[in-house]
C-alpha cells in the first residue's frame, strides 16, 4: 500500500492526535503542557522533569562527571515516581522481555503481580536508600509470561523474595566480569588445545579461588558442559537477584524498572524491539533513556560497600574475634569466601556481557569511570599483587540450599531463569548487620535461625554449627553482626 | 499503530522518499520514516571473498542458477557448490575467519566437466547416511548424484546409486525420509519438455519421484548404499520450478508441494502431492478442496509464522508474490489456502526502487529467515527479469522484506543494500562467518554473483558507512543429529521457546529456487537471553526440553540429557 504524506500537514495532524490522546491522561497532559511551556512548576507531580543526557558523560570521566551522573543517578533512585513520568504499565506485564497484558489491571498498584511500587527507595530503603527492605516490603518474582496479574500469595504464581541490599554492586559486578572474562578466557584456550592436539581437553573452570566445575571440549569445539557447577552454561557469572541470574546492574535495573514501577527503558521496550515507544500503554512514551539508566547504573555502582564495625564494648569485641575464628573453623568461609581479588576498578557501562536487550558495548559511544574516584575505595584493602580485596563473603557461586530434612530454604516452587527452586547464589554477608531479617523470603528473623536454615550443600556446616557450644554460636553471631552497612 | 509510536516515529527522522519506500535515497516529496526495527548492513564482497562465479546461458538457462550451500568438510562452516549453466558449476570451500571478512577457495571437483555443466541447481542431503554431505544436482539433461567424501571430495553416484538422471530439463528438487525407510526419497522437477511437438507451449515434463529400494542395515548399524532404480513419473507436469515436502497439516506424513509456470503450461495450475509411505503418490484436487491457483510459479519458501503447526507458503511469480495460509474454516486434511500477502505487506509486486517501480516484478527464490536477530522471521526475495521481457521490470531489486509486529512485513532492501541491478535467481542464506548474523549469496543471472556480508544493524538506515554499524539482537544456531539414518534430522521441527513466544523452525531440503541449505538452523531471539528448545524428531516424538542460553551454537543429539555447544575457531 503506498501513502502520501506532506511533511508539514502530515506532521501536524500527527501531532494533533497526539494531543489528542493525552486526553485520557488529564494529569499527564496538564504536567505536559506545564512542562512545555516553562517547565513543570515546583509543585508538579512528576519527579522525572529532564531525561539524563548520556551524550555528556561519555569516554572516561572524571570525578566531577561521576559526581554529577551520580547525583542524577540518585535522584531517579529516590524518586517518588507518578503516571506523568510513566509509572503503571496497564498493557505490559512484568516480564522482562516485552510482553503485553491481556488486559489492563483494576488498579494501578498490585501487591503481588505489580506494579507493586512507585520508587526503587520504597524498598531499598534500610539502612538507607540503596539498602535492604523487611518482610513488609517482599516482592513476588514471577517470569511474567503465564498468570501475569497472579493476585495471589500462593506460591504456585511467584517466589516471594526480600529486598536486597546493594551496596558496593559496584566492586560485585567488577568481580563477575572478570570472573567471567577468566572462564571464557579458559574456555578458548581449551578449545585451541583441543584443535591443536586432536584430542578431547577437560578443563578445571577455577576462578578467583572459586570452582565452577569442568568443561570436556572435543577437537571439532564442541563442548560438553555436563561437568559445570553453579554457573549458567554460556559462563556468564551473573552476580545479581538471590538466584545469581541477572547478569549486570544495567539489566537489573531495567528489569525492575518495569516490573516494580511500569517505567520502561527504552533500550528494552522501545520501538527497536516492539515497534512502539509506548509498548505499555499507558500514556508516556519513552519514559526511561538510556542516560536515565545510566545515571542509576553509575549511582548504585558507586555504593560505598558494606564495613567491619566492631562495637566498643569490650565483650562484642572479644566475641567477635572468637566469632571470627569459629566462622572459618565451620567451614562457612568455603562458600561465604571472605574477599575476592579486583584487579581494576574501572567500571565501563555498558558492560562486556550483557545480551541485547540491555545496552551492550558497540551500541552506544559508553562511559568508563574508575571506582578509585571515590572515596571509599582507599579504604579497600589490597593483596600483594595490588588487587583489591573486596570483601563481600561471597562466590558468585550457585548451591543447592535445602532438601528434604533441611527444607526451610526450599520454600518455593517456581524456578527462575533455569535455576532450581532450590538453588541460590551464595549470600553475600557484607552488610548483614544491617539487613535483618533474613532468608530469601527474609522470614527468618534471626541469624542464628538462617544458619540453621542451611540445607543442601551447606549441611555439614549446618551440622558443625549445631554442634557447637552455646559461647561458640554466639560469638558467631556477634561477629556477623559487625559486618555492616555504613552509607 | 498507536500515536505515540506515530509520533516517535515522525521526529526520528524525517526522511524524504518515495510513496511506500522508506528512507530511499532517490529523493521524492513524500516522506515515510524507515522501519523501527534494525536495518542489517549487508555489504557486497563477492570478488573480495574469492568468488568469482556467473549463472550464464541461453533460453534453458534462464530459469535456474542455484546454489547448494552445506559444510563439506566438518568444520561447520557452510561451503558452497554454485550452479553455473553453460559454465561448468562449482565448489567454493568456506575460509572465512570468524565474525570477519567473507573469505572463499575455489576447489577443484576433479569431475569431468561435462558432468559440471549445463548444472540449473544442486541440493544437499546425506543420501548413503555416511555422514558426509552428497549433492543432488539438477542439470539440463542427466542429473547426477555426487557422493561426498573427506575434505570436500566428491565423486559422481548415479551409478553406485542405480540412479537413471534422465534427460529431462530439471529445476527443482526435494527429499523427505519416509517412514520406516532408511535413505531419503527424492523428488525432482522438471521443466519444458523441447522435444515434444508444439514445444515450449503446453509442452511440461512429468516429474519424477524416487523411492529407495529397501535393503537391511549392516551388523554395525549403518545402512548400506540405497538403490534408487525405480522411477515413479507425477503426471502431469507442470513446468514445475519448485517442490517441497511439506508436512502442511501436521499429519506427520510430508506432502509434496509443486510450484509451476503458467508461462508454458496449458490446463495446469498449483500443485499438491500425498506422499504416502509405501503408496503411489496421488494429486490433491477439487473434491479435496484444493484449490486452481495459476501463476508464474518461480520458488517456494515455507514458515510457520503464527507458530500454530500449518505452515504458510510464500511463492514467488512474475508480479505477485503469493503469501498462503490455510484456511482457517477449513476441514481437517482439507488443504484449502487463502492468499494473506496483501494484508501482510508481501506482495512485492513491483521494484521499490529504481525507473521500473510500475512495471511487474520477477521473483525467484523465496526463503524466510531472521535477518535482523529481532525474533520475527523476514522473507527475502531474490528478483531478476528472465531475460529481456520488457513488460516486466529489467532493473528488479531483491527484497528484505523486514518482518514486524503484527505479522506485516517492511520492505528494507535497499536500506540494507541489497538493491543491486542484477538479475537474481538462486540463493543461500547462512551464516558464512558464524558470527551469529545471517549473510547471503545470491547467484545471479550472467553477472557475478553477490555475497552479502551482514555486518550487524544500521546506526543511521540511511547510511551507508560500514562502520556505523551496532549489535544486533540475541541468536541461537541449531544443528541436530540422529545415528544410523537421516543424519541431519531432516523432517525435524524446531521449536525455540522465549517466554510466551514460540518459534519454529523445520529442516527441509527442497523450495526456495534451484537452491537448498543443510546446516546450523538460525534464529533470531530478539531481546531473551535464553530458551527452551523442544525438537519433533522425524518420526514423530518429541525431546524434553534443553535449556540455552541465547548467542551460542548448539548441537541437540537425539535422546541426549542435554544440549551441547559449538565454538567457531
Amino acid at each position: 500500500m503506498r501513502c502520501r504524506i506532506s511533511r508539514v500537514t502530515g506532521l501536524a495532524s500527527l501531532l494533533a492526535v497526539v494531543l489528542a490522546g493525552t486526553v485520557g491522561f488529564p494529569v499527564a497532559g496538564i504536567a505536559a503542557e506545564a512542562a512545555t511551556r516553562a517547565g513543570p512548576v515546583p509543585w508538579a507531580e512528576q519527579a522525572i522533569t529532564a531525561h539524563v543526557d548520556s551524550s555528556l558523560y561519555t569516554g572516561t570521566l572524571d570525578a566531577d562527571a561521576l559526581k554529577r551522573l551520580r547525583d542524577e543517578g540518585e535522584r531517579l533512585f529516590t524518586a517518588k515516581f507518578t503516571p506523568t513520568d510513566g509509572l503503571g504499565r496497564p498493557m505490559a506485564t512484568g516480564a522482562i522481555t516485552p510482553v503485553k497484558a491481556k488486559r489492563p489491571p483494576q488498579s494501578l498498584f498490585s501487591r503481588t503481580a505489580g506494579m507493586d511500587s512507585n520508587g526503587c527507595s520504597s524498598c531499598h530503603a534500610e539502612p538507607a536508600p540503596g539498602g535492604a527492605g523487611n518482610f513488609a516490603v517482599n516482592v513476588f518474582v514471577s517470569e511474567g509470561f503465564t498468570n501475569a496479574d497472579f493476585d495471589s500469595l500462593d506460591p504456585q504464581f511467584s517466589n516471594e523474595r526480600n529486598t536486597n541490599h546493594i551496596f558496593g554492586a559496584g566492586l560485585v559486578e567488577l568481580l563477575a566480569r572478570e570472573m567471567t572474562a577468566d572462564l571464557h578466557r579458559l574456555r578458548a584456550e581449551t578449545v585451541r588445545e583441543a584443535r591443536a592436539t586432536g584430542k578431547p581437553v577437560e578443563v578445571e573452570l577455577v576462578t578467583k579461588g572459586v570452582d565452577f566445575g569442568t568443561l570436556t571440549i572435543q577437537p571439532d569445539g564442541m563442548v560438553d558442559l555436563s561437568g559445570l557447577d553453579g554457573v549458567d552454561t554460556d559462563l556468564v557469572i551473573r552476580p545479581f537477584s538471590q538466584k545469581g541470574v541477572m547478569t549486570s546492574l544495567r539489566q537489573f535495573t531495567i528489569n525492575a524498572m518495569n516490573d516494580h514501577h511500569g517505567m520502561e527503558a527504552v533500550e528494552r521496550y522501545g520501538a527497536r524491539w516492539t515497534g512502539e515507544t509506548d509498548f505499555d500503554e499507558d500514556g508516556v512514551s519513552d519514559e526511561l533513556i538510556p542516560g536515565d539508566i545510566s545515571a542509576l547504573v553509575a549511582w548504585q555502582a558507586g555504593l560505598k560497600p558494606p564495613v567491619q564495625k566492631v562495637p566498643d564494648d569490650p565483650r562484642w569485641k572479644q566475641a567477635a574475634a572468637h566469632g571470627d575464628a569459629v566462622f572459618d573453623t565451620l567451614g562457612c568461609n568455603s562458600c561465604h569466601i571472605r574477599a575476592l581479588p579486583l584487579n581494576s576498578l574501572k567500571f565501563a557501562d555498558p558492560g562486556p556481557f550483557d545480551a541485547a536487550g540491555t545496552l551492550r558495548t558497540g551500541e552506544v559511544p559508553g562511559a568508563v569511570y574508575d571506582l578509585a574516584l571515590l572515596d571509599w575505595a582507599a579504604t579497600l584493602p589490597r593483596n600483594g599483587d595490588g588487587a583489591v580485596m573486596v570483601p563481600l563473603f561471597g562466590d558468585l557461586k550457585r548451591h543447592r540450599i535445602a532438601d528434604a530434612r533441611i527444607a526451610a530454604l526450599g520454600n518455593e516452587l517456581l524456578a527462575q531463569r533455569f535455576v532450581d527452586r532450590d538453588v541460590f547464589q551464595t549470600t553475600e554477608l557484607w552488610g548483614i548487620g544491617s539487613t535483618a531479617p533474613y532468608g530469601h523470603r527474609g522470614d527468618l528473623p534471626t541469624l542464628d535461625a538462617v544458619i540453621r536454615a542451611h540445607g543442601g550443600d551447606a549441611t555439614p556446616v549446618t551440622r558443625r554449627y549445631e554442634a557447637l557450644a552455646e559461647t561458640d554460636r554466639s560469638a558467631l553471631i556477634a561477629f556477623l553482626k559487625t559486618l555492616v552497612i555504613e552509607p | 499503530m498507536n500515536t505515540r509510536m506515530i509520533l516517535g516515529a515522525v521526529l526520528l527522522t524525517a526522511l524524504t522518499v518515495r510513496p511506500a519506500l522508506a528512507g530511499s535515497s532517490d529523493a521524492g516529496e513524500e516522506t515515510v520514516p524507515p522501519p523501527t526495527m534494525d536495518i542489517p548492513f549487508m555489504h557486497e564482497e563477492a570478488k573480495a571473498a574469492g568468488i568469482d562465479h556467473a549463472y550464464r546461458g541461453g533460453w534453458e538457462f534462464f530459469v535456474g542458477g542455484g546454489v547448494a550451500s552445506f559444510d563439506c568438510n566438518g568444520d561447520r562452516r557452510p561451503d558452497l557448490f554454485l550452479a553455473g549453466g553453460t559454465e561448468p558449476a562449482r565448489l567454493y570451500v568456506n575460509r572465512s575467519p570468524t565474525g570477519g571478512a567473507l573469505k572463499f577457495e575455489e576447489k577443484d571437483l576433479g569431475l569431468p566437466e561435462r558432468d559440471l555443466k549445463k548444472v540449473t541447481g544442486a541440493y544437499p542431503i546425506d543420501i548413503d547416511n555416511d555422514g558426509y554431505i552428497d549433492l543432488a544436482v539438477l542439470r539440463v539433461g542427466e542429473n547426477r548424484t555426487l557422493k561426498g567424501g573427506p575434505d570436500c571430495t566428491f565423486t559422481s553416484a548415479n551409478r553406485l546409486l542405480s540412479f537413471d538422471g534422465g534427460r529431462a530439463w530439471t529445476t527443482a528438487f526435494a527429499a523427505e525420509f519416509e517412514a520406516d525407510l532408511p535413505f531419503p526419497t527424492l523428488a525432482f522437477g522438471n521443466y519444458v519438455d523441447r522435444s515434444a511437438p508444439g514445444s515450449p507451449w503446453g509442452t511440461c515434463h512429468d516429474n519424477d519421484l524416487f523411492r529407495p529400494q529397501k535393503r537391511e542395515l549392516t551388523e554395525d548399524g549403518k545402512a548400506s548404499i540405497p538403490a534408487y532404480s525405480e522411477r515413479t513419473a507425477l503426471s502431469p507436469g507442470y513446468c514445475t520450478l519448485s517442490i517441497l515436502f511439506t508436512d502442511w497439516h501436521r499429519s506427520g506424513t510430508p506432502d509434496l508441494r509443486m510450484t509451476n509456470d503458467r508461462q508454458y503450461y496449458r490446463g495446469g495450475e498449483e500443485q499438491l502431492w500425498s506422499v504416502q509411505p509405501g503408496r503411489p503418490p496421488r494429486l490433491f484436487t477439487r473434491s479435496d478442496g484444493w484449490r486452481s491457483v495459476k501463476i508464474w510459479g518461480m520458488g517456494i519458501a515455507e514458515a510457520d509464522l503464527n507458530a500454530d503447526g500449518y505452515p504458510e507458503y510464500a511463492l514467488t511469480s512474475m508480479g505477485d508474490t503469493k503469501l498462503q495460509t490455510l484456511d482457517e474454516d477449513a476441514e481437517e486434511g482439507r488443504p484449502i489456502y487463502r492468499d494473506i500477502a496483501y494484508e501482510r505487506g508481501a506482495t512485492a509486486q513491483e521494484p521499490y526502487i529504481g525507473r521500473d517501480e510500475t512495471k511487474p516484478s520477477t521473483g525467484w527464490h523465496a526463503e524466510f529467515e531472521d535477518f535482523n536477530n529481532d525474533g520475527r522471521l523476514d522473507l527475502f526475495i531474490a528478483k531478476g527479469n528472465v531475460e529481456q521481457m520488457p513488460e516486466f521490470a529489467s532493473f528488479d531489486p531483491d527484497n528484505l522484506l523486514l518482518g514486524g509486529l503484527g505479522g506485516k512485513f517492511t520492505e528494507a532492501g535497499h536500506l540494507a543494500g541489497i538493491d543491486l541491478p542484477t538479475k537474481g535467481r538462486g540463493a543461500a542464506l547462512a551464516d558464512f562467518n558464524m558470527d551469529g548474523m545471517l549473510d547471503l549469496l545470491v547467484v545471479n543471472r550472467e553477472h557475478n554473483v553477490s555475497l552479502f556480508r551482514n555486518l550487524g544493524a544500521k546506526i543511521d538506515p540511511r547510511s551507508p558507512d560500514a562502520t556505523k554499524v551496532r549489535p544486533m539482537g540475541n541468536w541461537l544456531e541449531i544443528e541436530l543429529a540422529q545415528k544410523n539414518t537421516n543424519l541431519n534430522a531432516i523432517g525435524a521441527t524446531i521449536s525455540v521457546k522465549t517466554g510466551n513466544t514460540t518459534r519454529v523452525r523445520k529442516i527441509q531440503i527442497g523450495g526456495g529456487h534451484a537452491s537448498g541449505h543443510l546446516g546450523f538452523v538460525h534464529v533470531g531471539l530478539g531481546v531473551s537471553e535464553r530458551a527452551q528448545i523442544r525438537v519433533q524428531w522425524p518420526d514423530g516424538t518429541w525431546s524434553a526440553p534443553y535449556r540455552v542460553f541465547a548467542n551460542n551454537f548448539v548441537r541437540i543429539e537425539r535422546d541426549a540429557e542435554q544440549a551441547q555447544y559449538w565454538l567457531p575457531e
